[in-house]
């Protein structure tokens, strides 16, 4: 097309925008073509042509500046073969959660392969994620923070509130210090919801440096931020508002001390009875605002002490807020003693040890799984375990006890949520098993009256066939 | 894996499914059957009246079942060939040890058997296994007056149908002529109550197809920024006076009548010697399924020959009501398969059905179509509305290049290296993982002003975009 023709186009097409008779503004060449007797067939003639035109002849405008990402990273790891991915997805389509999805991811990874970025991509978020996946973790970060690559005062306008939160945590992992002035200088003039969000970021790398910053939020107009403010003090073994010995202090008021024993005396530690839910509720909070050394110096004794006096089973949400409390605060060696103690006691007791399973060595995470299976009192505390590793159970760990009778059980049940527990057991242990001794459990559950197509048996489909040592032509 | 005929029986809903049933159990109805014994799955394919063979599965342990055709029948007459098969010669079964993904799809979707009900214990009352097994009567024969009776009934409703859709061109001219003296701007804002209008007369004139394509038109233009509206304005109205030309001049030609009124029937399609036949190895590129405003669903499963040197495509294209549902496709994106393809007559063959499924072609890479990156990535498409202007979806394979954005985060494929800054937009959003891929080819439709990604080749293998 010529440029008399484009100027032509570009005439008609501005007169067809606005509407009425076209035909003298259109090219000579295309007058002829488009002669008619009728003046609605020449413009028909007319547009035909102009059709064409700008179907053929013209290319969309490409923009000033395209952007391009940077190339995906390669992982450290192959990807899963073809042959397998449909097992993937299925076994992804399954999982309910981030959580159970993020089972599979390691599952995965544990026998040595990555997904396909199409299957499953690490969130820019992500904090679970294995860590062969960390490349893509920062890559999908990256494009989160935009063109703002790090976030200012000055450009602190011009990113949405849910990017700029992104780009505040990126900054805060990579400069704690610049992140926390530009929350202190900022934080003020939004509102209190926002400002709650901004401060929760302060957790990220939390640190003595950020304590001063943290104490001036006692005086904060939001009482949740001066909340927030307190605890993260509290975990810094600083104290908020109340003075250093408060929480600590209040929280010895809901423990009794006493003795046991009848040749060696012996110091025990448990629960007062709490009159009122308004009390239980104060009881949970004051267990989070405080160290676990703290309230052991409180009674006089060692960390070790206080767990070896403790009396479990007492009340059982005094035993799980002292569990969260230990893991949150103890020391390493009060959090193996307080698990040592725990296994020891067995029964339902133990399966305390599940909330200290994130600081628990693999041995010791073991050690709870094996008798959780063998005691078989409790099976369904199983899909409670987190941040255990993956394909590590084997057959003589799955047979050893009355575990698989218990399951059996539950598999030909009539009623719903019976079935609905073991079904989540199987998934469980999906996840646990070694490749060998998933193939065997899918073959028992399924003797067991599980149907061969039961979606619950898709992670363990992908274990049996992921094998352990893929050969040279999978990778 | 147990199956009897009284089960099926059991589950018909009525004598007439049996019979349709029965109908179905010859071998040759179905390109594939397979088992997982282990799963107590049966499942196959089954040459329907679509486009498409239809999916059917069943399980025998729970009586579980799903079939991709638009029947509300349940089960439908392909669960019941499938079981019957099952029942009388399992041996016709090849066993596998693994499902395809659509089975495992439809597994993973479906409600667990706790929560379903049983199978009922229906009496087989007025439904019987034997009826349904005997052979048909056979129809009566029409005498030679009766034929040409008939034939002259036929001759007569064609000649209206021609007279009809003559007058709904001539409608259709008068409206175009209309838009442009109003003004294209108004059309732009009043569209979709404009093209429905004229849409609601074609219909009555038996234009229905053309008539289907006035329906989306608004739809076309609502996906593009309101600064390209009138050029696309243009090209749609443009396409339309071609289109009602064309078919002036050759009312009997059957693209053109497939674009105007009516379409041709499977077997009308199967039974044209003129009809292009190309058996290959195919992959399915990516599927297109849109629910449009006259209740329909198009499902349109776009394929690649694998074996022709240069580009060759071919489009399965199945119509159902919205009403009946969401259906899964018979293909999933990256099958592979060899087949014999049957091209609804065109000046560029695309339409087919599968006239014989062949078997499986295992996975790999497409061919080498040694694509010029220098070259006009949309000549394909130059030399498609050189053949038919009045087409608007054109499949091209495009070159190695990239996905970028734009200042407002529109994607762009473009060229690698591309000396002379060829890039195209990119319909819809894309895969943020998408942007940092390259892609070794892309397969695309492009309609003008946008493309439609299908799937590509990059270096962590096939890509499904659709």
């Amino acid at each position: 097309m010529n440029e008399l023709e484009q100027a032509g186009l570009a005439r008609l097409r501005d007169g067809w925008i606005s509407g009425g008779a076209m035909f003298e503004l259109a090219p000579v060449e295309w007058k002829e073509v488009a002669a008619a007797s009728s003046p609605d067939e020449q413009e028909r003639r007319l547009l035909a042509i102009a059709a064409q035109a700008l179907d053929v002849a013209l290319r969309p405008a490409v923009p000033k500046t395209l952007k391009r990402r940077p190339p995906l990273p390669v992982l450290a790891l192959p990807m899963l073969p073809d042959r397998l991915r449909p097992l993937l997805r299925a076994a992804l389509k399954h999982a309910a959660d981030a959580r159970r999805k993020a089972l599979v991811v390691k599952l995965v990874a544990s026998r040595g392969f990555v997904t396909h970025p199409m299957d499953w991509m690490p969130a820019a978020t992500d904090q679970t994620a294995p860590d062969v996946y960390a490349p893509w973790v920062d890559w999908q970060a990256s494009a989160e923070q935009g063109p703002h690559e790090k976030l200012s005062a000055e450009n602190w306008a011009d990113s949405y509130p849910a990017a700029r939160r992104v780009a505040l945590a990126a900054l805060r992992r990579s400069e704690p210090a610049v992140a926390r002035r530009l929350i202190e200088t900022k934080a003020p003039a939004e509102s209190a919801e926002t400002r709650l969000s901004l401060v929760e970021l302060i957790r990220i790398g939390l640190g003595p440096d950020d304590t001063p910053f943290l104490k001036s939020l006692a005086a904060d107009r939001s009482g949740k931020v001066r909340e927030l403010a307190g605890r993260m003090l509290a975990m810094l073994g600083e104290h908020g508002e109340g003075g250093p010995d408060v929480p600590v202090a209040e929280l010895a008021g809901f423990i009794e001390e006493g003795k046991a024993g009848f040749i060696r005396r012996r110091t025990t530690f448990g629960p007062a009875k709490t009159k009122s839910h308004v009390q239980e509720q104060r009881r949970a909070e004051l267990f989070e605002l405080s160290n676990l050394v703290d309230l052991a110096a409180r009674f006089g004794v060692t960390e070790a002490d206080f767990i070896t006096g403790w009396q479990f089973g007492t009340d059982n949400n005094a035993d799980v807020h002292l569990a969260r409390m230990v893991v949150a605060s103890g020391s390493d060696g009060a959090v193996v003693h307080m698990a040592d103690t725990l296994i020891a006691a067995g029964g339902k007791t133990a399966l305390l040890v599940l909330h200290l399973m994130p600081r628990l060595d693999t041995g010791r995470q073991r050690v709870l799984i094996r008798q959780i299976l063998k005691d078989a009192q409790f099976p369904a505390a199983l899909g409670q375990a987190q941040g255990i590793d993956a394909g590590w159970l084997d057959w003589d760990d799955l047979s050893n006890g009355r575990f698989l009778a218990v399951l059996r059980n539950g598999i030909s049940a009539k009623e719903d949520p019976a079935r609905r527990t073991a079904e989540e057991i199987v998934e469980t242990v999906g996840y646990l098993a070694t490749a060998t001794a998933a193939a065997r459990f899918i073959d028992e559950v399924v003797a067991a009256g599980l149907p061969p197509a039961s979606p619950s048996l898709g992670l363990l489909r992908l274990n049996a066939a992921l094998a352990e040592n893929p050969s040279q032509s999978d990778r | 894996m147990q199956l009897d005929l009284k089960t099926i029986e059991a589950l018909a809903p009525d004598q007439a499914s049996l019979g349709a049933a029965a109908k179905l159990t010859k071998r040759s109805n179905w390109p594939r059957l397979e088992m997982n014994e282990q799963l107590g799955l049966i499942w196959g394919e089954c040459q329907g009246s679509g486009s498409n063979p239809y999916r059917v599965v069943f399980d025998t342990g729970d009586h579980g079942y799903k079939c991709t055709c638009p029947s509300r029948k349940f089960p439908c007459k392909h669960i019941l060939g499938l079981m019957w098969i099952g029942a009388t010669a399992p041996a016709s079964f090849d066993r596998v040890d693994q499902t395809p993904e659509w089975v495992n799809d439809w597994l993973g979707r479906r409600r667990k058997p706790g929560q379903q009900s049983a199978p009922t214990a229906a009496s087989p009352e007025g439904k019987s296994i034997d009826e349904a097994s005997r052979p048909g009567q056979s129809a009566p024969v029409e005498d030679a007056a009766a034929v040409e009776r008939r034939e002259a009934a036929q001759r007569k409703r064609a000649e209206d149908t021609r007279s009809a859709v003559s007058a709904a061109l001539d409608e259709l001219d008068q409206w175009i002529a209309d838009q442009l003296r109003l003004g294209l701007a108004g059309f732009v804002d009043a569209c979709s109550e404009r093209c429905r209008r004229i849409a609601a007369r074609l219909v009555d004139l038996k234009a229905t197809a053309l008539a289907g394509r006035i329906d989306e038109l608004p739809a076309r233009l609502m996906a593009l920024r309101s600064e390209e509206k009138p050029d696309a304005a243009i090209r749609e109205l443009g396409k339309l006076v071609l289109l009602a030309k064309a078919w002036r001049a050759m009312p009997n030609d059957a693209e053109l009548k497939r674009l105007v009124s009516t379409s041709e029937t499977r077997e009308q399609v199967l039974a044209n010697p003129q009809a292009v036949q190309v058996e290959s190895d195919w992959e399915v590129l990516g599927e297109k399924i849109e629910t449009r405003r006259d209740g329909l669903v198009s499902h349109a499963t776009w394929l690649l020959d694998l074996v022709s040197s240069t580009p060759r495509f071919a489009v399965l294209l199945d119509f159902f009501p919205a009403s009946a549902g969401r259906r899964s496709g018979a293909f999933a994106p990256g099958d592979r398969f060899k087949a014999r393809l049957v091209f609804y007559p065109s000046r560029n063959p695309l339409r087919a059905l599968v006239a014989e499924r062949l078997g499986d072609v295992s996975p790999g890479t497409w061919p080498d179509f040694t694509l010029d990156v220098a070259g006009d990535p949309l000549a394909a498409y130059a030399a498609f509305q050189d053949d038919a202007p009045w087409l608007a979806d054109c499949p091209v394979i495009l070159p190695r290049g990239a996905i970028a954005l734009d200042e407002k985060d529109g994607a762009w494929w473009q060229a690698a290296n591309d000396p002379h800054g060829i890039a195209l937009p990119v319909a819809g959003s894309v895969s943020q993982t998408l942007l940092g891929l390259d892609l070794a080819a892309t397969a695309a439709l492009w309609n003008g002003a946008r493309l439609e990604l299908l799937a590509s080749q990059s270096s962590i293998g096939r890509l499904d975009l659709s």
